[in-house]
């Protein structure tokens, strides 16, 4: 683990400079069903592929973005404020 | 004994007149300034260093190149030191490892003759039964097993550094292929850091005395000379980094490269890197390989040609291949007598360095086969079968082997390139670099000097991005294909005989063992190797992991892709923990006020990275202060968050269980936070300082978190809110007591009169001059104020503080008293008396939810707790008797645990031990007995205690209103 990523801010910098955030989910509207919760909550696709995932830039500008990575090269595909999925590839959303 | 010494100039890294005094295993030596411990117990005549793994046999100098196990001693209570490569210093006392009484007399020695007894996976297979002796097992297992021992009391002479460097090419390997290569990248006008493990410059060619063809810069010169000019060549490059008596451990992604140089540990992040990792000797298989005095061809050539050694007087050199003829002209240009050449090969073409050797008189034995070492403690001589089938022994007492040079690939590897088995070379390379990597060199299986410098000189400028796509490159790649179809055809694996030829030196497997383990279906490299540890050693793989994956193909009757290698893991080389570990470079935060405490004798206390004051020598005059008159506390610490925007308090509500929309201007409200799970993440406060600003504060260690929290739900919000750290830009001092108001009016301006500044009032104004945040709050039960000042003026207003309030008989406290005051009042604090499981209902904070809202963090895990109902929660107790029962204490009932215990603390104030815990909810009534277990263990006595439901101290909060 000592991939660079590219903070859309920043430039590329240490992943040691990164908080990882987890994967891009949508939270269940208010209501939900305790199993939607429990998936929202503990559910990981734990991918071995393209995974998109909030991080933090941590010890930098202090700014979430998400970032488009392969978790079996760890090579960063793209990041952004935001990223919407794309139609092959991109991990779902949980 | 001079004699082993070699004539000067002899020993390039040697000082002759220099003499250096140490202890080997109690006995004095004396070596030469230059010298590694191993060159100068070899010139001193010790053949034995150390004693093998498992069966204690006698080991002495191999590689001579830090590249096997051989040699690792004990240095002044440092285990596992590579004597080959570790210089002597004077008085240093080296000691052998594993071996007991003494490296001569080693009991252990033993287990070498029952070795019938000790097959492969012979631990595994022995000691699972009975199962419930496992225990004594352990016991004898745990003694013998391991490499070197640990001296807790020893405290090694080590200071490790970290060192970040950047690079736009990282070269590693300083032999001619690095060195052209960095020299080639740097006149191009790259910022290049060049690694190399040796001492200096020239890998190899240090100890060649055969002259180069190639590059005109070295051309024509013998290898030291041409070593000496690429290093000055190097040297007078500014913009080469070079980091001598340095191995690259380990490659990682985005081009990092891992380096120990001594006690440093450095990182090197570089755009492109270029591998000239080289090739090197491994052992030949035969029976008792591992004798002293049979080493790598290379090996002696160190010891002659850096430490002026002479490793042996009469020398026979076992080979595959033409490499053994050129390093046997090479042995008799140091000044070795070759008495006799083993070329397993028949019927080759003799090599150009033939004439040399056979002038010399070497017998020469083609076809011949190595059957056995003769001698214990020393080669005494080869006992070999000619090739017209009879045997003989040749008398020796130096055995260099050399066969064809392996390419160090574990670098290359480990950077993904994909390594190709090359039929001519029959090794696996990395035959094409990647857009980061390149290698060059000996380690992609060249030997040609030319070719090397070439594709060293290419890559130099690919390095740098000028790629030489056409003609340079493609006529390159064809003259590499042409020198591979020119090779000598690859010797065949020849399987060993007899009953010991290893294969792995380090954790002692011989080709028996892993012929045992195929037989029993470990087929793949990767089983075998767990099964039988080859490669799993100290060594690193680097002597075994070639011949293990030779001898598993031969065995099956494969070829060398069916059974693969095994993966390449950093570390290359064992490096010490503390070297991987280094210094921790956190900083110290110290608040605006350390002065002050440090001058009031304050015991200080780390609380994430900042100081705070423990206490100021007395805690309980401290709490007493605080209930009796008045007391301030530097509590700057806290996190201090800055929410203002359209949206503000419609976003501080969606993150909170509580509300602080409706909050008026000038008024404070309690915050806890939680999360979807309804779990509490932190507690603190809210202070609505205008229609859209908020100033939240967070406990001292949450803060990076909460921040953090805050930002990814504004992230993907529309809310128009910026949150700004404002912790480092303000001070704050709680004042708290009886005598507070009295004290505050003396500075003030501002109505603080009880309903000027009510309980929960923010105010903005000045103090002592001092533009202040007042927030009447405090959690020490008693009237206080907390005080936000600008960082740079809060030594002016806590010196204006303690100078009113002397007629009071004000008085600092520390976070100990502040601890035992919130104690007394049954104030939980987050962390400490919360986990990860706890939820606001639990921690009797359930008042601060508002539910009936449409959405928040948290609503509906909140609310199905709510309806399953309490399990456990968290409540005071106080002890019957004057016992103070341990945080993390249990709470017991007929001797099983209920509850446990997260605070106590001894109450001067109320005279009696006090705390909270946590109880099912059953048990959590007013005046319950409960029994509580002193120790954390698992005995212990146990003591009495009562449930005590509301704040020990003023239950009715009626001083912290007045």
């Amino acid at each position: 683990m000592s991939f660079l990523i590219g903070c859309p801010l920043c430039g590329p910098r240490d992943n040691a400079e990164y908080r990882y955030g987890g994967e891009v989910q949508t939270r269940p509207s208010p209501g939900s069903s305790e199993a939607d919760w429990s998936t929202y909550l503990y559910d990981r696709q734990n991918v071995a592929g393209v995974e998109r995932a909030w991080w933090f830039h941590r010890s930098g500008c202090r700014r979430w973005f998400q970032a488009e990575r392969d978790t079996r090269t760890n090579e960063v595909i793209r990041v952004g404020w935001t990223l919407t999925a794309r139609a092959t590839g991109a991990a779902a959303d949980g | 004994m001079a004699d082993r010494r070699l004539p000067d100039p002899a020993g390039d890294e040697l000082r002759r007149s220099e003499s250096i005094e140490f202890r080997f295993d109690g006995r004095r030596h004396t070596g030469l300034g230059g010298d590694t411990i191993a060159s100068a117990l070899a010139a001193d005549g010790v053949d034995v260093l150390s004693r093998s793994f498992k069966y204690h046999r006698p080991r002495g100098v191999l590689c001579a190149a830090g590249s096997c196990p051989n040699c690792l001693v004990d240095v002044d209570g440092e285990p596992n030191v590579r004597a080959c490569v570790t210089p002597i210093s004077p008085g240093i006392r080296v000691r052998s490892q594993n071996a007991w009484p003494s490296l001569r007399r080693d009991l252990l020695s033993l287990t070498d003759r029952f070795d019938r007894f000790l097959p492969i996976g012979f631990y595994y297979k022995t000691f699972i039964r009975p199962r419930r002796l496992w225990p004594l097992y352990e016991g004898v297992l745990r003694r013998i097993a391991g490499l070197g021992r640990i001296d807790i009391r020893a405290r090694p002479d080590l200071h490790p550094r970290k060192r970040h460097l950047h690079a736009e090419v990282a070269v590693i390997g300083g032999g001619p292929a690095g060195c052209l290569a960095a020299l080639e990248a740097a006149g191009a006008g790259a910022r290049v850091v060049l690694v190399d493990d040796g001492t200096r410059l020239g890998g190899h060619l240090r100890t060649r005395t055969r002259t180069l063809d190639g590059d005109p810069r070295i051309a024509g010169l013998p290898g030291p000379e041409a070593a000496r000019r690429l290093a000055n060549l190097v040297a007078a490059e500014p913009r080469i980094e070079y980091l001598p008596g340095a191995t690259a451990i380990g490659i990682y992604d985005g081009g990092l490269v891992g380096i120990a140089q001594g006690s440093t540990f450095v990182r090197v992040r570089a755009r492109r890197i270029v591998l000239a990792t080289g090739a090197a000797e491994r052992p030949a298989l035969f029976d008792a390989n591992d004798r002293p005095g049979i080493m790598l061809a290379s090996g002696i050539l160190r010891l002659a040609h850096l430490h002026g050694v002479r490793a042996g007087r009469r020398a026979i050199v076992v080979t595959d291949d033409d490499h053994g003829w050129r390093q046997a002209a090479e042995l008799i240009a140091a000044g070795i007598e070759v008495a006799a050449i083993i070329d397993t090969r028949t019927a080759t073409a003799e090599p150009a360095e033939a004439a040399t050797v056979r002038a010399a008189g070497t017998d020469v034995l083609a076809g011949a086969t190595v059957l056995a070492a003769v001698g214990r403690s020393r080669v005494t001589g080869l006992r070999v079968r000619v090739e017209d089938g009879t045997e003989r022994t040749i008398a020796a007492d130096l055995v260099a082997m050399a066969t064809r040079p392996e390419p160090v690939v574990t670098l290359a590897a480990q950077a993904g390139l994909p390594l190709v088995f090359e039929e001519r070379l029959a090794e696996w390379v990395p035959l094409a670099g990647s857009a980061d990597v390149i290698v060059i060199g000996q380690m992609t299986g060249l030997v040609d000097d030319g070719l090397i410098a070439a594709g060293a000189v290419l890559a130099g400028r690919l390095a740098v991005g000028r790629d030489q796509a056409g003609g340079a490159a493609t006529r390159h790649r064809e003259r590499v294909a042409g020198a591979f179809a020119a090779l000598p055809d690859p010797a065949p694996t020849a399987l060993p005989v007899g009953r010991k030829p290893f294969v792995c030196l380090c954790e002692d497997v011989t080709t028996k063992e892993l012929a045992q383990g195929v037989r029993e279906g470990f087929a793949s490299l990767e089983t075998l190797k767990r099964y039988s540890t080859v490669t799993m050693g100290p060594c690193q793989g680097k002597q075994c992991h070639g011949n293990a994956a030779r001898v598993t193909a031969a065995m099956r009757g494969v070829s060398r892709t069916t059974t693969g290698l095994t993966t390449y893991r950093p570390p290359v080389q064992p490096v010490p923990l503390a070297v991987l570990a280094g210094p921790h470079l956190n900083p110290v935060r110290r608040t605006a006020l350390h002065d002050r405490h440090e001058a009031a004798g304050a015991t200080w206390m780390d609380m994430g990275d900042w100081k705070r004051p423990l206490h100021y020598g007395d805690v309980a005059a401290e709490c007493r202060a605080v209930h009796e008159r008045v007391g301030l506390i530097d509590v700057s610490t806290l996190g201090k968050l800055d929410v203002r925007g359209r949206h503000a308090g419609e976003f501080l509500d969606w993150l909170h269980p509580n509300r602080f929309s409706d909050l008026r201007v000038g008024r404070i409200r309690y915050r806890a936070m939680t999360d979807d799970a309804g779990i509490i993440l932190d507690d603190g406060t809210v202070a609505r300082l205008g229609e859209d600003r908020y100033l939240v504060t967070t406990g001292t260690g949450s803060l990076d978190a909460v921040d953090g929290w805050l930002r990814w739900w504004l992230a993907t919000s529309d809310r128009r809110v910026d949150v700004t750290n404002v912790t480092a830009r303000f001070a704050a001092i709680n004042l708290a007591g009886p005598r507070a108001r009295d004290v505050l009016s003396r500075l003030t301006d501002l109505d603080v009169s009880p309903d000027g500044l009510r309980y929960l009032d923010a105010r903005e104004g000045l103090v002592a001059d001092v533009q202040t945040v007042i927030l009447r709050i405090g959690f020490v039960g008693e009237l206080a104020y907390e005080l936000h000042a600008p960082a740079d003026q809060a030594a002016h207003l806590w010196d204006a503080l303690m100078a009113a309030g002397a007629e009071f008989g004000i008085r600092p406290f520390g976070v100990e008293a502040q601890r035992v005051l919130r104690l007394e009042k049954q104030h939980a604090i987050v962390g400490q008396d919360t986990d990860a499981l706890s939820d606001p209902r639990g921690a009797s904070m359930g008042w601060l939810i508002k539910a009936d809202r449409p959405d928040f963090i948290g609503r509906d895990a909140i609310a199905a707790l709510a309806e399953r109902g309490p399990r456990d929660v968290l409540t005071g107790f106080e002890m019957i008797g004057t016992a103070v029962p341990a945080e993390g204490a249990a709470v017991v009932r007929d001797g099983r645990p209920i509850g446990r215990v997260t605070s106590s603390k001894w109450s001067p104030t109320l005279s009696r031990a006090i705390g909270l815990a946590w109880l099912p909810a059953e048990d959590a009534v007013e005046d319950r007995p409960i029994t509580i277990r002193l120790g954390t263990g698992r005995g212990g006595s146990t003591a009495p205690a009562v449930v005590r439901t509301k704040p020990f101290y003023d239950p009715a909060g009626e001083r912290v209103r007045s």
